[in-house]
């Protein structure tokens, strides 16, 4: 197999297991509809150049996402120069006030519409670790990926994780 | 109801994102970043042809001067050009996306490392820097020798100047608040 072709190989295998979830990605870091098209395939590009130094080393999936976040990083940081983006602290989130209707976000797209808006406000770094738990990513692989130690990983996703749900649920318990 | 849905719906909920997947082949990638090469190449032909307009100009009045400082300063002017030319093409500002698989926290304090430098001048110096002082010797030299012209000569040397008094400020300052986010970063590991 010569080097292009297995490049393109891996780029096909890649996009084909983890092209949704790099979708989801974007949309966690962009909401401007032409900005994450932009972004999705600036992620497809970059991935598909670094696969030409793919060496196995690591799981396709590690490299992937590797290079999903830091296309996604230098996003964020180019995009936070142009305009404001809100990004909140964890400490921020549990602040925010609960939306009114809660009793509508049964329904169940209502609700995604809900974790979709909560990681889009977490914080660039708590974000990141989000997604990876998200994406049902094991400790281990978050830890490869991010490069912080599996019970670092642990540590934070469990207090983000908290805060989360309780925001989530926030309002719902009061209400009831 | 909303308090149904326990952390592992989270997952649940988040992985059912409706999304219409971006299409995209190989063979567009490979356009795409012919496109951007000839985009960067492009680009570096442009600036090189302007330093060359720049080493001409300057070549000529090193020539028809008639004073010791304006060949000076021409001198030193077409140095700086060639300097821009050389650390250009030497380090081209990047324009393709990232393409490294480094570890995330590693890459982003590293992004965050080449901003915070960046605001500190440190690639804007040493191309800009050695470039400056050939024309502003210039500059004078001529107003001394064409005192007709000195109000001008002047005129601009004030607003060079006012605009660094006023650029250079605002960018240690963005550089100070890169350096919050290192800080931050390190701390939050």
């Amino acid at each position: 197999m010569s080097a292009a072709s297995g490049q393109d190989e891996y780029w096909r295998q890649a996009a084909a297991e983890y092209g949704p979830a790099m979708e989801r990605l974007a949309w966690a870091y962009e909401a401007d509809p032409d900005l994450r098209r932009d972004l999705i395939q600036e992620i497809h590009l970059a991935l598909w150049r670094s696969l030409e130094n793919f060496d196995a080393r690591c799981s396709l999936r590690t490299w992937t996402y590797r290079v999903a976040h830091n296309v996604a990083t230098s996003h964020v940081i180019r995009q936070k120069k142009r305009r404001a983006l809100v990004f909140l602290t964890l400490e921020e989130i549990e602040a925010q006030p609960a939306p009114q209707n809660v009793e509508e976000s049964a329904d169940r797209q209502q609700a995604r519409a809900r974790v979709l808006a909560l990681v889009q406000g977490l914080e660039f770094l708590d974000r990141q670790l989000m997604l990876a738990y998200l994406e049902g990513l094991d400790a281990e692989s978050m830890s490869q990926i991010t490069g912080l130690s599996a019970a670092n990983v642990w540590t934070k996703i469990h207090r983000i994780k908290n805060v989360l749900v309780r925001q989530f649920h926030s309002g719902g318990s009061d209400a009831q | 109801m909303r308090s149904d849905y326990l952390p592992d719906d989270l997952r649940r909920l988040w992985q059912e994102l409706a999304l219409n997947p971006v299409q995209v082949s190989a063979d567009d990638l490979r356009r795409e970043a012919s496109k951007l090469r000839a985009r960067l190449s492009l680009r570096n032909w442009f600036v090189a042809g302007v330093c060359c307009v720049i080493i001409a100009a300057y070549g000529f009045f090193f020539f028809r001067s008639k004073t010791a400082l304006e060949r000076i300063g021409s001198a030193l002017s077409i140095a700086g050009a060639a300097n821009v030319i050389v650390q250009f093409l030497k380090r081209p500002a990047r324009t393709m996306p990232s393409a490294s698989a480094m570890e995330s926290i590693r890459f982003y304090r590293a992004e965050l490392e080449r901003h915070r430098d960046f605001h500190r001048g440190k690639g804007i110096a040493s191309w800009l820097l050695p470039g400056l002082p050939g024309p502003i010797i210039f500059n004078i030299a001529f107003a001394l020798d064409r005192p007709i012209f000195a109000p001008i000569v002047g005129l601009q040397l004030a607003a060079f100047l006012m605009i660094a008094a006023l650029v250079v400020p605002l960018n240690l300052r963005m550089a100070r608040k890169y350096q919050r986010r290192i800080d931050a970063l390190d701390a939050w590991r």
